[in-house]
């Protein structure tokens, strides 16, 4: 009987410090209601002169043309998709976290969720503005939209993996904001409640829609996330699996692989939870909120970077494989050639791809690594910057040479705008982060509410009594 | 059980009023609309239809305020209009391409009264409607911007407007009186016979007076020569359909040489293979340098150009000459001249020996070997000799010192530069400023005119009358196709003028031809056709005497031993002497064999970059890493007496110890701030002046220099390179290549190796049904279809520029070039193979690529708006406005034939002032001179000028398809194979390489090629499934067996 309530004592608390609701709460809501720190202002400052730098370099690329970016006949994609791919792939974390860990009733999900998710929905604010600015008339791109118009039965063309992406896309963050701000309600009302300036109370009575926690809110609220769980679960499959069929349905070597689609998933995962790890290790720190987000939920992220790490490995040795295995001249030669081979042009993006991603994350097979905040932090970006590598892998060194020799390129790198660009997204994600610290909760308040009685330290530590109780004073107890 | 009171919130504690309202409405389930009020939604304030309405309006009046301002750009219709001209319907007019001593003839096309592409004139008996680059980007020079555009008289080395031809005429009579020195006109070549007449005329007026023919590649060597050998100061036909066994001592005779269109024809039409009973030329290279004709040799063999002359006499001695003493040769050209001995004498009387030497005694040489062979007669045709080079470089040399010497009092030019490509320009100025009355002709401000006293410009060929005679009885005409578009005069009307004939040029062309050739309807035909020729005759022999022959050999006998490092001066297949050196055009057409453009460079061995630099380019990774970067190193190099830094481009196959420089780079004015505005915007940093490397030997001018020394400077020079890569890597689906023998032993190679990578998929038969889980498709009624045949293309590129100036290609600039931006749809693949350590081991092949036409096209189904689409007629088509420039077709192109518009280059683009960007992307001035209005009537209206963001590739010409099937359809009839349609590569060609046309019509010349020629037929990357409507012919060579075994 003492099953019903019981904690494992093996499970170390997700709460830690004896907390009490109210404490909770006030510890949570702490940054919204304060002042922000100097320190967030000149974080401010410079996601903000990054954002501008970013406008700025768009800008001339629509003025002057995709010329001001270093791509050409031969490498038509470069930066631009490699970095789309890369935030989208970041892009995944906060869904997984939040969707798939829900329906698996992980309940280490609380602390981080609210951060994941947000930072979800700016990687694909940012990651959206590449597939725009990338076009050479982009004021022309409301064509891949398929809206009725004037020119007879002129739809877009459904056969183009760039269609799709379209609609993975738009769809994902769709549903990623309306969960993300599905759950932001009664935390938004929380504040709301406790405001005592006028305009702060305003805000935020207009943005918690009227939540007022009555039963049949809760009650709506908790069928609304499940449904949203349920429906964006398949999706943090899709959308990366779509992002890979504009290559994997391509005829380019090294494009050209029914791998990709598992392995750009585990590949987002694996970086998704790197920047979850790299923005919550300094969230935490920033906002003092180390007793929220804690050591062991730093140790399970650890955990699923270690394993997303491996499956992306299998999938490098895998190509290199089938590369040999199918005796296709153009297929290994952007394997063996392009990639592989660390004298060839771009040989050595491949091993840094490599040493970041396969071999690096390995260390995390230690407990202790695990648990090691400074490890986990430079991991983290390590991680990332390999991923970003992969991208570039994946996109420039198999087209920069594939069926025709006399059209092998010259060699591709970044102008200053393109860079710029890049930049610029890490503005805006920044500062709608910043932004989003500043006046939302980091943490979902209501969630870490609900695990309060199970995983707080102080339950934890009452297990022990909870098992002596008789199975009559357990009844007695159920039936009031 | 005590009464708690359980509450969620203070209403609740307090039970208000509304906290019970709110609690009995909170299980309500209706649906919230009823709940409104009963009046219904439509009678709301702003009921749903009217926000509608309201969200209608609002959106469409942002769409018409933000978007639909468009440019206003007046057409001013005719207000009479001129008889027999129809807006939109072109006319064509027979005219004729003079450059130098060239002659080409022509047919201009006329749009709206605008030349506005050159195409061959298949009557004329020399070229049979071939062209070459240089010809067809002509059109471009008759728009050039930097043309003068009246008389000018220089004032402090600027020019000042003479406002009239009469107040023209005044100023030279004023100066030219009362002079007591030479009067001298100094012209190219000139072939025609009304100017000739004219130039007579001029000369008998002025007494003491004479007429220098100044060459810039001069063939004074050979005229020589054939004088000491044949009696006869002229240059013979030579007939290389004749010949089974070619053999060239250096001379570029398929790029630069004479009359490479007639030549090529002649050469190719030994070389394309019948395979009922395969048989082809030979060709054997003697050269220094890769040539475009040394890279279609069937063997080269590398020397170094000191060693030219005793190649030659080795040659004779080993066909049994009488040579006391040949000189001594290497081991390995002594087993090369033998080999090729044998050769000619199994072929006496079907062989034929050019050299490109400018050496008396050497064309001396080689006319004996001519005579030992059997050529005079056979090959070589004294009937209707070639009158396209008369110039003697001692006649200009004597010039040049008697200038300096004062004696002469007048000089007028004419189409001559010598300022520029005189190896001692600085001699010709000095001796200019002392010329009392300098005139010049010349059409713009170059560096000759510019220190004339006085220059009057000459129309371009387009907008004048003349004629020209290339061959002796071969005359060609030319008939304004345009009005002239500035205050030009024919040079010819200047000399009658000034000798006093009043008449016009037009009206002394007319009543000559229409003397000659008996009245006007005859001299109306004559203009119609272009051409006047007579009926072909037989090859005729010349009388040949050998009694210079032993002084010849002697003198080489007796010449200077060769150095370590040699350098040899030659003439690019785009620029040549370098007279259309403002032609964006020819400038941005890649050198067939370095694939360079917009510069020249010295081309070296690759053991010359592993010697000096240490890269060994045949190691992958160190070749890899020099090849993917447009920098190549710099030296300065000294020779002659002459220094100059340029850059070095290693390509396999140069012989070793040899550098090649291109002349035709590196113009400039007196002042170089003024050369941009006197010779052409395209022209400054276009590459480096190498004329002043050519020295004169004391009777020729000798296009070579020994005792060359060379230091690196350290510094990297970008090159614009439009391809990198140089091998083919082993990918034989993109070439086929085998030798005569192997087709002969094994003519089912081809189709055999075909066969064994499609059998999986049904075999080459069943391969488009079977290689697909998707459904097949009927093709019925036209479907297009190309056939490229790599025997017959040479690779001169001609149908680069015939594509370029059909298509409205934009021309990039060099910046853009480097950054792999060029725009060219159809382009020369060059690749390399053999052993790049042995020169005489490298051969050279040439791929034609442009857009494959795939019926199942992997960029159509990637386009996220098909903007790219395929026609019921196979054409894999271009929707411009429609494309939003994802550049994922380009992507997924396993040709990569598709171009996209980085940047403005047409100044077609919404946005305005957009072509002036700094840093990253800067657009050469080459560039804006192309979109000058001047420039822009070139552009055909027949296709689109594509705007900045929108991707754009070969599309097979489909507005000449378009017309040639409504043509077709006026006159009731079915479309004509090979002459309603017709691309602008396939006209264009010299060499007929490419076959265009209908596959469903089995009479179609297309479907005889591929049936007649299936054993040699395959698809580039069949395997892909793409399903190209473009058939490449196998190359086959021809090397000596024997001496490949």
């Amino acid at each position: 009987m003492a099953l019903l309530k019981y904690e494992s004592q093996v499970r170390p608390p997700l709460i830690d410090g004896n907390k009490t609701y109210h404490q909770v709460t006030v510890d949570i809501a702490r940054p919204v209601e304060e002042r922000p720190s100097r320190l967030w202002w000149i974080a401010f400052t410079i996601a903000v002169l990054l954002l501008g730098f970013g406008i700025f370099s768009v800008t001339r690329e629509v003025i002057y043309g995709v010329g001001q970016w270093n791509l050409h006949k031969t490498v038509g994609w470069g930066w631009d998709i490699t970095n789309f791919v890369w935030w989208i792939g970041i892009g995944h974390a906060g869904t997984l976290i939040s969707a798939i860990l829900l329906l698996f009733r992980q309940g280490w999900r609380t602390g981080v969720n609210r951060a994941a998710e947000a930072m979800t929905i700016f990687a694909v604010m940012c990651a959206g503005q590449f597939p725009i600015w990338h076009m050479g008339r982009v004021w022309m791109g409301f064509f891949v939209l398929p809206y009725p118009n004037t020119r007879g039965a002129l739809w877009p063309n459904f056969n183009s993996p760039l269609l799709w992406d379209v609609f993975a896309v738009s769809t994902y963050f769709t549903v990623s904001v309306l969960f993300w701000y599905c759950g932001l309600l009664p935390d938004l009302a929380a504040i709301r409640d406790r405001a005592k300036l006028k305009g702060r109370k305003f805000f935020y009575g207009l943005t918690a829609f009227g939540w007022s926690g009555s039963t049949k809110h809760w009650q709506r609220h908790e069928s609304l996330s499940l449904i949203l769980a349920g429906l964006a679960t398949p999706l943090v499959l899709s959308v990366h699996t779509i992002v890979s069929f504009d290559f994997a349905t391509s005829v380019v070597p090294g494009w050209h692989t029914t791998i990709f689609p598992p392995y750009f998933v585990a590949g987002a995962v694996f970086s998704g939870f790197a920047m979850v790890q790299s923005l919550l290790i300094i969230t935490r720190k920033v906002f003092r909120l180390e007793q929220y987000i804690t050591l062991e939920h730093i140790d399970v992220m650890n955990k699923i970077i270690v394993l997303t790490g491996s499956i992306v490995g299998i999938a490098y040795l895998s190509e290199l494989f089938v590369a040999w295995y199918s005796q296709n001249p153009y297929e290994s030669w952007a394997f063996m050639q392009s990639r592989a081979n660390i004298f060839s042009p771009y040989g050595w993006a491949y091993y840094i791809m490599i040493s970041c991603n396969v071999l690096s994350p390995q260390i995390f097979w230690s407990r202790k690594m695990r648990r090691n905040l400074t490890v986990t932090f430079f991991m983290s970006v390590i991680v990332n910057i390999g991923m970003w590598f992969e991208r570039f892998v994946i996109i420039v060194s198999s087209i920069y040479r594939d069926y025709i020799p006399s059209a092998w390129a010259t060699y591709y790198s970044p102008s200053i705008w393109e860079v710029g660009f890049y930049l610029g997204t890490f503005g805006l994600f920044f500062t709608c982060y910043l932004l989003f610290s500043k006046f939302f909760p980091v943490i979902a308040l209501s969630e870490i509410k609900h695990i309060l009685k199970r995983s707080g330290d102080s339950y934890k530590g009452q297990m022990g009594e909870a098992e002596k109780e008789t199975p009559e004073a357990f009844a007695h107890e159920m039936a009031h | 059980m005590t009464e708690k009171k359980y509450w969620q919130n203070f209403g609740e504690h307090n039970n208000s009023d509304h906290s019970k309202k709110l609690a009995g409405d909170e299980f309500q389930e209706e649906p919230p609309l009823f709940s409104f009020d009963s009046k219904g939604l439509l009678e709301m304030k702003t009921p749903r239809r009217d926000f509608l309405k309201y969200l209608g309006f609002s959106t469409a009046a942002a769409a018409l305020a933000a978007s639909c301002e468009m440019p206003v750009r007046k057409v001013i219709p005719y207000l009479n209009k001129p008889d027999n001209m129809v807006p939109g319907v072109p006319d064509y007019y027979a005219s004729t391409y003079v450059s130098g001593g060239d002659a080409v003839s022509v047919v201009a096309k006329v749009r709206d009264g605008r030349p506005i592409k050159v195409e061959g004139n298949e009557l004329s008996g020399i070229t049979k409607g071939g062209t070459s680059a240089r010809v067809q980007a002509s059109v471009l020079d008759l728009y050039d911007t930097a043309r003068l555009r009246y008389p000018v008289q220089m004032v402090n080395g600027l020019p000042k407007e003479v406002t009239s031809f009469e107040a023209f005429d005044k100023l030279v009579a004023g100066s030219m009186a009362g002079q007591n020195g030479t009067t001298v006109l100094l012209s190219a070549t000139i072939t025609s016979p009304t100017s000739k007449q004219i130039i007579a005329a001029f000369l008998a007026k002025n007494p003491g007076s004479r007429h220098v023919q100044y060459d810039a590649d001069s063939f004074s060597g050979m005229l020589q020569a054939n004088e000491a050998s044949y009696g006869k100061r002229v240059i013979p036909s030579y007939h290389f359909e004749n010949a089974k066994v070619i053999v060239s001592l250096g001379a570029d005779f398929l790029g630069t040489w004479l009359s490479p269109i007639e030549f090529a024809r002649q050469y190719v039409s030994g070389r394309k293979i019948n395979e009922k009973a395969p048989g082809m030329n030979r060709h054997y290279q003697f050269e220094s340098m890769v040539s475009l004709t040394g890279a279609n040799a069937d063997q080269r063999f590398t020397h170094k150009p000191s060693e030219t002359g005793a190649i030659a006499v080795g040659l004779l001695a080993a066909l049994g000459g009488t040579v006391t003493a040949p000189p001594a040769l290497s081991e390995k050209l002594k087993t090369a001249v033998a080999q090729v001995a044998k050769d000619l004498n199994a072929a006496k009387g079907k062989a034929l020996v050019v050299s490109g030497s400018n050496n008396i005694n050497v064309q001396i040489i080689v006319n004996a070997i001519n005579e030992a062979i059997g050529a005079n007669g056979t090959t070589i045709s004294w009937a209707a000799p070639i009158q396209t080079r008369q110039g003697i470089d001692s006649d200009f040399s004597t010039l040049v010192t008697d200038m300096n010497d004062g004696k002469i009092s007048s000089l007028l030019i004419y189409d001559a530069n010598p300022a520029y490509d005189y190896y001692d320009a600085g001699k010709f100025k000095a001796g200019l400023s002392k010329v009392k009355t300098s005139v010049s002709f010349n059409g713009r401000l170059d560096e000759t005119s510019e220190l004339c006293k006085y220059i009057l410009p000459s129309p371009h060929f387009f907008e004048r009358w003349g004629d020209a005679e290339p061959k002796t009885g071969f005359i060609s005409l030319m008939q304004p196709v345009i009005a002239p578009l500035f205050l030009t005069r024919p040079y010819e009307e200047s000399l009658m003028k000034w000798s006093g004939n009043d008449q016009s040029y037009e009206e002394y062309f007319k009543i000559y031809w229409e003397g000659k050739l008996g009245g006007l309807e005859a001299y109306e035909k004559a203009l119609q056709d272009g051409v006047l020729e007579p009926a072909q005759s037989a090859a005729a022999a010349g009388s040949y005497n050998s009694s210079k022959l032993g002084d010849a050999a002697a003198a080489i006998a007796s010449a200077k031993k060769s150095s370590e490092l040699e350098l040899v001066i030659y003439q690019s297949v785009n620029m040549g002497t370098g007279a259309q050196a403002n032609n964006p055009w020819l400038l941005e057409m890649p050198d067939p064999i370095s694939r360079g453009t917009w510069d020249n460079y010295a081309m070296v061995s690759p053991k010359f970059l592993k010697d000096n630099y240490g890269i060994d380019l045949s190691d992958a990774p160190q070749a890899d890493k020099f090849e993917v970067h447009p920098e190549r190193p710099v030296i300065k190099l000294k020779a002659n007496g002459y220094e100059i830094t340029i850059p070095i481009v290693p390509v396999p196959g140069s012989a070793e110890g040899v550098l090649a420089i291109a002349v035709a780079y590196g113009r400039e004015s007196a002042d170089p701030k003024n050369t941009a505005s006197f010779i052409g915007r395209a022209v400054p940093g276009a590459g480096r002046n190498a004329y002043p490397f050519v020295s004169f030997n004391g009777s020729t001018f000798e296009w070579s220099a020994a005792d060359v020394s060379f230091e690196k400077t350290g510094d990297d020079y970008a090159i614009a390179f439009t391809q990198t890569h140089n091998t083919l890597e082993g990918r034989t689906s993109v070439i086929k290549e085998m030798s005569l023998g192997q087709f002969i032993h094994n003519p089912d190679e081809v189709p055999d190796e075909r066969e064994d990578e499609l059998k999986k998929f049904g075999g080459i038969e069943n391969f488009e049904k079977e290689g697909t889980l998707f459904g097949y498709y009927d093709k019925p009624g036209i479907h297009w279809g190309m056939s490229i045949d790599l025997n017959s293309c040479i690779g001169c590129g001609a149908c680069i520029i015939a594509c370029h100036a059909e298509n409205n290609v934009a021309v990039v600039g060099k910046n853009e070039v480097m950054r792999f931006h060029e725009m060219h749809w159809m382009r020369i693949d060059r690749y390399y193979t053999g052993d790049y350590g042995n020169p005489d081991n490298v051969q050279t092949i040439f791929q034609p690529m442009l857009c494959q036409h795939c019926d199942n096209a992997p960029c159509e189904n990637v386009c996220p708006v098909s903007a790219t689409n395929h026609s019921s007629e196979g054409l894999n088509q271009m929707a411009y406005n429609r494309c939003i420039g994802t550049r994922y077709c380009e992507n997924n192109c396993p040709f990569k034939v598709r171009r996209f518009n980085w940047e403005d280059y047409t100044q077609a683009d919404s946005f305005p002032n957009n072509q002036d960007e700094h840093g990253v992307g800067r657009l050469n001035d080459a560039v804006l001179m192309m979109n000058d209005d001047l420039s822009r009537m070139v552009l055909n209206p027949d296709v689109v000028v594509r705007s900045r963001g929108v991707m754009e590739k070969c599309s097979f010409c489909v507005q000449r398809l378009q017309d040639g099937k409504l043509k077709a359809k006026k006159e009731n009839r079915p479309l004509l194979d090979m002459q309603d349609v017709r691309t602008a590569c396939q006209q264009g060609c010299p060499t007929e390489a490419i076959v265009f046309g209908n596959i469903n019509d089995s009479k179609s010349k297309i479907v005889k090629t591929r049936v007649d020629n299936h054993h040699r037929l395959y698809h580039v990357l069949e395997e892909l499934h793409v399903l190209p409507n473009i058939s490449y012919l196998a190359k086959v060579r021809n090397p000596d067996t024997e001496a490949n075994a």
